[in-house]
């Protein structure tokens, strides 16, 4: 009797057992990978060629891996989000910093991937993924055949655009940043040494003669020049924060690149401005700091009152439609929630769309413009 | 498909072939360790209404090459954030930040003030014989602002011991080698222990990179680790006891890239160099005793980025005072005091920064009659010469029946926790203006325990239930001029259940015992921080609604096993809940044998780490190991 009553017991127990062990022997045969994924159904694409609209890069969080493109329709004011992904079934990459497109094809420069994507503009395919950067920041075509690429770490990348490879790399020993073509030589904005306290960074504007690519001179600016933009007299305009610890009042400073002189230098009373543009015409600038400020280049001062208000918004990345003069301004919120972007009227301020964007919306690509350079 | 069930049908296989032998030794106490309570597992130490648990020696023992974060994550309710093996691992409990967790070694606190937390990875089991792990109220009378919780990890003197020599050495994967040593020698009234543990990791594991498709070795991801504890235990009288312990350590871990980062590898690393020391007299009469300690701990730590370094240098000196006094019938009061002093020199401030903490406490126990205990913790702090609110702690015990170990619980209590030293002078953002953070918690529970952990049948059940609001929260967020800068904004409720359930039993000569945790928790953001604010209820990132951990174990003469499956719920990594990594199982093994020679133990233990070869990420873009072993042999002399 009492060995039936074991046994009884010893069966039960070994039945649960079992059990309990299939449980997760059942659950764990997943094979699927453990992924990073979307709370939202991702609806298939809606553009069958992104020739024509507007690119907004989203850097993604630092160290994250979450840089996308969001692209907007302009004709339908349709938006599509992570384009990248979508047409090439793998992730854009850590920071995407800025966009350009030229001969048909977008180059995404992704700063800590070290990495600019190419892709096509008509269906946003890879063409091919670039390397040997180091903390690429922004592209600038020089011609046809040559283009030229800033680093963070101590070059200037020089690209052969015919077989898409580096084809030498300009040592500057600071991190480098804006570009801007003047005849035969580039102009490029150098925060100095980022090893270095801010008030001991050289910050100056580099020249490369493209024809040696060699630095040929340099022309001393207020601290981190980290914008620039040429107007229509061919004048340079130099926008430089102070820093980013404000080690120094932010500057706008007008350069004329035959001279190679500072001719003009404004000073803000306080903020931390960025993202300095300029219209098609090249007549008037724009820049951020903390709401949306424009400002003609004849002006004397730098305006006072900003031309769109952030009203409590986060705004961060800036760019000025060439066609018809619009801005677009976005809101990266806190950071770490997906942004948005607005567009404005360039003479009323009045907002005219609302788009959805990815995490951080840093800078615009406008695809039209390229076409009809 | 048809590789997969081919794989299920071994792995099945597998399990059956040594169900058998699947044993889970009860003699696996470690010998240094001399409990006041023989338990294995978790066992819950419950007995004045707030809720505390102690992971005991015989699971430790198991993992003796580990870190911290593995066990927490496999045996514990607290959820830990791990960038991957021998990386940044935080804890957090409860729905609550890895800022709201104290980590402590033998009561002293050892997290960084320039953090406020501590690094679970650089922790090694084998510097530790067991873990007492504190929920959210239970702290009051430790500390003001962990509200969360209290990782405790505590090593204690055996007096009967006169010599004891360990020695093991585990050969993993990945090139990974752990040597730890232990000798403890002493008799009836000194006791001196050393251990030493040194760790060197290739770590270079293969794993799926979607960027290129292909499978990648993980680069720039070797790390070493090695300390060494020297601890003396000196018994003065019959009434006093001075215990000094001083536990020095290294760690040196490059920090691997995130998958899409493979190009050109950036030099990232990071170089910790720690001291702490302590010292504790401790006199015990027949209706009091006290312990007056000091602490120091030194905590420096390189951060290199390519060619940039930035160093970071912290001491800091704690002094406490506490009595514990039962001259009143029914009534057991707990008065302390303490002074804490920080001092940090940091590449990220500018100049030196100091905190100093005075903190006066005390806690009541009144029995008022069997079935009914009351305890009133109390507790003001004073940080540089301000006063903090403060902070009360009230819990109510109930024990309906005499003779059926059940009880049920309730606790109540208002915390403030003071703001970091990054929080407050971090160059330049650092904000010193910050307010303390406040919460205000309730908590609510039960245990019901039947028979004895170590012979036949045993069960206990644990059901606990918590609502925490924390309003004035430090959140990192960019002011108006775009730069991140802390600022008490936040308002997080955090609320769940913890469920628990530890089953020992017997079958023929075989010991099984099986234990079992899941936490629920929603923890949600619950104030808009600017119009359009889309995160307002919405669970915070990295913060799983569900986590199960179950082991099952079986003994018997020497041999050992257990089967160990953790379950992980989805973890929003947006706080607008648009993106999240999907939730995971994972399932571990453990076999070993201990051959015991007259009064040499030789162990073999061997570890199957996640078993069915999961390709998962916990943290986005961060790769983990696959299928991993661990061999470990392991020699004891113990006289």
């Amino acid at each position: 009797m009492i060995l039936n009553k074991k046994n009884i017991y010893t069966s039960a127990a070994s039945k649960f057992i079992s059990i309990l062990l299939l449980i997760p022997v059942v659950l764990s045969c997943s094979k699927t990978p453990i992924r990073e994924d979307s709370t939202t159904v991702t609806p298939p694409p809606v553009n069958k060629s992104y020739e024509n609209g507007i690119f907004v890069v989203n850097e993604g969080n630092f160290n994250s891996g979450n840089a996308s493109i969001t692209f907007i329709n302009t004709k339908d004011t349709t938006v599509e989000q992570d384009v990248f992904k979508t047409h090439n079934d793998r992730l854009l990459g850590d920071v995407a910093e800025s966009m350009l497109t030229f001969n048909n094809m977008g180059f995404i420069i992704v700063n800590n991937s070290n990495t600019i994507e190419v892709v096509s503009l008509k269906d946003f395919k890879s063409i091919r993924t670039m390397t040997g950067f180091s903390s690429p920041r922004f592209m600038a075509i020089f011609d046809s055949s040559k283009a030229y690429v800033t680093n963070m770490n101590l070059s200037v990348s020089v690209i052969d655009l015919t077989t898409l490879n580096i084809k030498k790399s300009i040592p500057t020993n600071s991190w480098t940043e804006s570009m801007i073509r003047f005849n035969n030589y580039m102009f490029v904005t150098t925060i100095g040494n980022m090893g270095l306290p801010t008030a001991q960074r050289n910050a100056r504007i580099l020249v490369i003669d493209t024809k040696s690519d060699q630095i040929v001179d340099s022309i001393k600016t207020g601290k981190e020049p980290i914008c620039m933009v040429m107007d229509k007299k061919d004048k340079i305009w130099v926008l430089c924060t102070g820093g980013f610890d404000q080690v120094e009042a932010p500057t706008l400073i007008r350069i004329d690149p035959s001279l190679r002189l500072v001719d003009r230098t404004f000073t803000f009373s306080g903020g931390v401005p960025s993202r300095l543009c300029i219209n098609n015409q090249k007549d008037t600038l724009y820049f951020l700091n903390n709401g949306v400020y424009q400002m003609p280049v004849s002006a004397t001062v730098i305006p006072t009152a900003p031309l769109i208000p952030s009203n409590q918004h986060l705004f961060y990345g800036l760019g000025i439609n060439p066609t018809n003069g619009n801005i677009f301004v976005s809101d990266a919120k806190d950071y770490i929630q997906n942004g948005t972007v607005y567009q404005y009227d360039q003479s009323t301020a009045s907002l005219l769309g609302t788009f959805p964007a990815g995490r951080i919306p840093g800078s615009f690509c406008f695809t039209t413009a390229s076409k009809k350079k | 498909m048809t590789r997969n069930t081919t794989h299920t049908r071994f792995v099945l296989f597998l399990i059956l072939c040594f169900q058998g032998c699947f044993l889970f030794s009860q003699s696996l106490n470690d010998t240094l360790h001399l409990p006041q309570v023989e338990v294995s597992g978790n066992f819950t130490l419950r007995n004045d209404g707030f809720k505390k648990i102690r992971i005991d020696s015989n699971i430790l023992v198991q993992y003796l090459s580990a870190d911290l974060s593995t066990i927490l994550s496999q045996h514990s309710t607290v959820f830990v954030k791990s960038y991957g093996n021998g990386s940044l691992s935080t804890p957090s409990f409860r729905g609550t930040s890895a800022n709201h967790t104290q980590v402590e070694w033998n009561g002293i606190c050892i997290n960084s003030p320039m953090l406020g937390q501590t690094d679970l990875s650089q922790i090694p089991v084998s510097q530790f014989e067991s873990l007492e792990i504190l929920y959210g109220a239970a702290t009051v009378a430790r500390t003001s602002g962990a509200f969360g919780g209290v990782i405790n990890l505590v090593s204690n003197p055996d007096w009967n011991n006169s010599i004891n020599v360990m020695l093991a050495q585990t050969l993993a994967s990945f090139n990974n080698y752990t040597t730890d040593a232990c000798l403890a020698i002493g008799n009836q009234n000194v006791q001196s222990i050393t251990k030493i543990n040194y760790s060197n990791a290739l770590n270079n594991f293969p794993y799926n990179n979607d960027q290129t498709k292909s499978t990648e070795k993980l680069s720039n991801a070797v790390y070493v680790l090695g300390g060494i504890t020297q601890e003396a235990f000196f018994r003065l009288s019959k009434k006093d006891i001075l215990t000094a312990r001083i536990w020095y350590s290294i760690n040196n871990h490059q920090i691997p890239p995130i998958t899409t980062n493979t190009e050109n590898v950036h030099k990232e690393e990071q170089k910790d160099q720690t001291i702490r020391s302590m010292a504790e007299w401790r006199r015990s009469d027949s209706n009091y005793y006290f312990t007056l300690r000091s602490s120091m701990v030194d905590q420096f730590m390189r951060y290199t980025l390519e060619d940039n370094t930035w160093n970071h240098h912290s001491y800091s000196w704690a002094n406490r005072f506490r009595l514990v006094w039962s001259g009143i019938k029914k009534l057991t009061i707990r008065p302390g005091a303490e002074y804490n002093a920080d001092w940090v020199i940091s590449d990220s401030y500018n100049g030196e920064k100091t905190r100093s903490t005075i903190g006066l406490f005390a806690e009541f126990n009144y029995s008022v009659v069997r079935w009914l205990q009351l305890s009133l913790v109390l507790r003001q702090d004073m940080i540089d010469s301000k006063f903090l609110p403060f902070i009360p702690a009230l819990a109510i015990e109930y024990k309906p029946f005499k003779k059926i170990n059940l009880s049920f619980s309730t606790n109540l209590c208002r915390n403030y926790r003071y703001p970091s030293l990054n929080d407050l002078y971090f160059e330049p953002y650092g904000n010193a203006e910050l307010k303390p953070e406040t919460d205000y918690a309730i908590e609510a529970g039960t245990v019901y325990n039947f028979g004895k952990k170590d012979k036949g049948f045993f069960l206990e059940t644990t059901l606990t239930g918590y609502y925490s609001k924390i309003i004035n929260q430090i959140l990192w967020k960019p002011n108006s001029s775009g730069l991140f800068e802390p600022q008490n904004i936040s308002e997080v409720h955090a609320r769940g259940v913890e469920a628990g359930l530890n089953l020992a039993w017997n079958i023929w000569r075989f010991r099984f015992s099986s234990s079992n945790t899941w936490n629920y928790c929603r923890s949600t953001n619950e104030k808009p921080l600017f119009p359009g604010d889309s995160t307002m209820g919405k669970q915070l990132i990295y913060t799983p609604v569900n986590t199960f951990n179950s082991t099952l174990g079986v003994s018997i003469i020497g041999f050992y096993g257990s089967y160990v499956f953790s379950y992980i719920s989805e973890r929003y990594t947006s706080p607008d809940n648009s993106t999240y990594m999907p939730g995971y199982y994972l399932s571990n093994i453990i076999l070993g044998k201990n051959f015991q020679l007259k009064k040499i133990t030789l162990s073999l233990q061997l570890n199957l780490n996640n078993l069915f070869d999961l390709d998962y990420q916990s943290i986005a873009n961060r790769p983990m190991p696959g299928r991993n072993y661990a061999l470990m042999l392991k020699f004891n002399f113990r006289k």
